[in-house]
């Protein structure tokens, strides 16, 4: 999975033993602080609600910087969805040597057309994100498109610019 | 921004444009089998397009929650694909099933479906067999 927004890029990869949790190394390149590290990331679900239409899912994630015992973070990603909606949500508080912050986003969005196992899919979706080291939400439109394995989202607004997320299942 | 939403606007008859199937007549069709007094609630097109081809073989149609996505799928699809006594595997999203063909002479065993669906995530619901 990779990652780039306004104030970080980053390069993800992990690894689902069951589908309970996952372990990944996280590479990034942090452009308000301008550092490179490493994140050693645990991801646990902690709840998951599987209806006939729909899935919401309650996640637990840390992660634990090359850097040392200084740099670590955890937070909780959630999402539900069907195949028409999908709202989420992602919120981290994250310990750094030079200052502490908490970054979080709420993404809600709709499916234009529903399409078939193996089909081109699209997602139209409204982002707002905020990073208590800038102040301010940031609200912009996404667009997620997803095939087979490979999926890509990007977004744009005038004060963050783009963010962007290409994953790759394997 | 001009160019996004000009794509938006776009999209709803990509999406129309892959709706578009031939279409064609189902009558006499194995959807329309009756199975345990109950009729299968599947994707015509998807299922017909599954058991075509298939000779001798058991076709287990499984309910499942949970399945709204193609990555949910893909997760099912390669856990059933590592099972040797499988001959097909197909995944339904627009009705939530699983088709799965196995060998006429195989016993299909609803409690290890259901154990191979939770290992994805998921959970099945309801088991429906035919016979081709």
């Amino acid at each position: 999975m990779a990652f780039s927004g306004n104030m970080y890029n980053s390069l993800y990869y992990h690894f689902s033993p069951t589908y309970r949790y996952s372990v990944g190394i996280e590479s990034v390149e942090d452009k308000f602080f301008n550092q490179q590290y490493s994140y050693f990331r645990f991801t646990y679900l902690l709840n998951r609600r599987n209806t006939e239409n729909s899935q919401g899912n309650l996640y637990f994630q840390s992660g634990l910087s090359s850097d040392g015992l200084d740099g670590h973070f955890y937070g909780l990603h959630g999402d539900w969805e069907t195949r028409r909606w999908f709202i989420g949500f992602n919120y981290r508080d994250v310990k750094n040597s030079l200052k502490n912050y908490t970054d979080q986003f709420l993404q809600v969005g709709v499916a234009p057309y529903l399409g078939a196992y193996g089909d081109f899919h699209t997602w139209i979706m409204i982002k707002t994100k905020k990073n208590t080291l800038l102040g301010d939400w940031s609200t912009f439109p996404v667009l997620k498109f997803f095939k087979g394995n490979f999926l890509i989202e990007f977004g744009y607004n005038d004060q963050t610019e783009w963010d962007a997320l290409v994953m790759y299942r394997f | 921004m001009k160019i996004l939403l000009a794509f938006v606007f776009l999209l709803p008859a990509l999406g129309n444009a892959q709706d578009t199937h031939d279409h064609h007549s189902h009558e006499g069709h194995l959807h329309e089998q009756m199975v345990d007094g109950e009729k299968l609630e599947v994707d015509v097109e998807r299922f017909d397009k599954f058991v075509e081809g298939l000779k001798d073989k058991q076709i287990a149609v499984v309910s499942v929650k949970g399945m709204v996505c193609d990555f949910c799928a893909q997760g099912i699809e390669k856990t059933f694909k590592k099972d040797k006594t499988v001959a097909k595997i197909d995944v339904d999203l627009n009705k939530g099933k699983v088709f799965i063909a196995y060998q006429m002479n195989t016993k299909i065993d609803f409690e290890k479906i259901k154990k191979m669906i939770v290992s994805n995530g998921q959970n099945a619901t309801k088991l429906q067999v035919l016979k081709l």
